[in-house]
């Protein structure tokens, strides 16, 4: 089966890749959507005092 | 010399850093004057087949910005490396690791359990957590592998310049540009884009007496907003950290102390050991049960001193495997 990837998926905020598989005809037989990122902000800003927080956040996304 | 070859990408980012290009505002024309731009996900259609596609060397500067977290961020730095004449860590997180660098405190598969189990507004799946290979009807699909800890650019690849700030300040993004299209460059591992002093130097704050008996959290008294805030007994990273971000201060100037986006000043290695040694300078006693009392009101010293620059530190400098 064929496979067309488009990678990076671009004009956007964060990273996304988009695989698209093609059947025998050439029609598409599925595609995934997949987000190859993780930072883990739910984690790291435990136990933070919530002061800072505000300062912090702003980082998951900056556009 | 023709048109400046430019790329700039985002690794383990937020895109603050880009905008921050975009905040030039309409000197952004110079750019787009001086440059052609060969690759910018954030703003423009090219794919990684197109970067490698090239022949090495072809991308005069590339401008990175992002720490390394997986292995897509590593095998694209190192693609943009090989394609690029100069490569400049762009931004707190390129250059030391930035805010998300915090996570090094943390393990990795806790981040994981957390994020796709155990926090409150993840439904998942039990046991079902990112896989590099997944086996589909149609095929494989592929994901990054998550490292064990986030990694500075140069600790995956060779350096030429650095730009601090979280994000770079835009009005200094310029003074970068310009001195790469007129060649006008400091010897290689240099800082740009900043200030070679202190930003207590740039702080146009009063400043007394720097005698501390007791360090507060901000909601805990009312203080001076003209003085200094380190004298006040609130933590401000100012002497640990390199000016340039704005004269004056950005976050000064917004009644905020600061927290190190700059990264270290000149000649300082370890910006939270630096701090360290400020605070020690500073506090007005000399019972040791007293001074142990003082420094335990510093709450979360780790995710202060080192709230920009973990990974780059001398705590977190080492790959894990």
């Amino acid at each position: 089966m064929k496979k067309i990837s488009i990678d990076p998926i671009t004009r956007l905020e964060g990273h996304g890749k988009i695989e698209i598989f093609l059947n025998d005809q050439g029609d598409v037989e599925n595609a995934y959507f997949q987000v190859p990122e993780l930072r883990g902000f739910e984690v790291f800003c435990q136990g933070r005092p919530v002061e800072e927080l505000p300062r912090i956040v702003p980082r998951i996304c900056g556009v | 010399m023709g048109k400046l070859k430019l790329a700039l990408y985002w690794a383990m980012a937020c895109g603050g850093c880009d905008v921050a290009v975009i905040d030039t505002h309409e000197k952004i024309l110079d750019i787009a004057a001086a440059a052609d731009i060969l690759f910018w996900p954030v703003a423009m259609d090219f794919k990684y087949h197109d970067v490698e596609a090239m022949p090495d060397k072809h991308i005069d500067v590339c401008l990175f910005n992002g720490g390394i977290r997986n292995s897509e961020n590593e095998h694209v730095a190192h693609l943009l490396r090989a394609k690029s004449k100069v490569m400049v860590a762009f931004g707190a997180c390129a250059q030391l690791g930035g805010i998300p660098g915090l996570a090094n405190e943390k393990k990795r598969q806790d981040i994981l359990d957390y994020v796709y189990h155990g926090s409150p507004s993840t439904v998942g799946r039990k046991g079902l957590y990112p896989q590099e290979v997944t086996h589909v009807p149609e095929g494989e699909l592929e994901l990054p592998k998550f490292y064990d800890a986030v990694m500075a650019l140069d600790q995956v690849i060779d350096v030429d310049y650095y730009v601090p700030g979280c994000p770079p300040e835009p009005a200094r993004i310029m003074e970068v540009v310009l001195a790469i299209v007129t060649g006008n460059l400091p010897p290689k591992g240099a800082v740009v884009g900043a200030l070679d002093k202190a930003l207590c130097d740039t702080c146009p704050r009063k400043r007394e007496e720097k005698k501390v008996r007791a360090f507060h959290r901000p909601h805990e008294v009312l203080f001076d907003t003209e003085r200094c805030f380190l004298e006040q007994g609130l933590i401000c990273m100012g002497p640990a950290t390199r000016g340039g971000c704005s004269d004056p201060p950005r976050c000064i100037r917004s009644n905020m102390p600061c927290r190190g986006c700059y990264g270290p000043p000149p000649d300082v290695k370890d910006q939270g050991a630096k701090m360290l040694s400020a605070i020690g300078s500073i506090i007005d006693s000399q019972d040791p049960e007293e001074i142990e009392k003082i420094i335990g009101q510093i709450v979360d010293p780790l995710g202060t001193f080192y709230r920009f620059g973990l990974p780059g530190s001398a705590l977190r400098k080492k790959r894990f495997s």
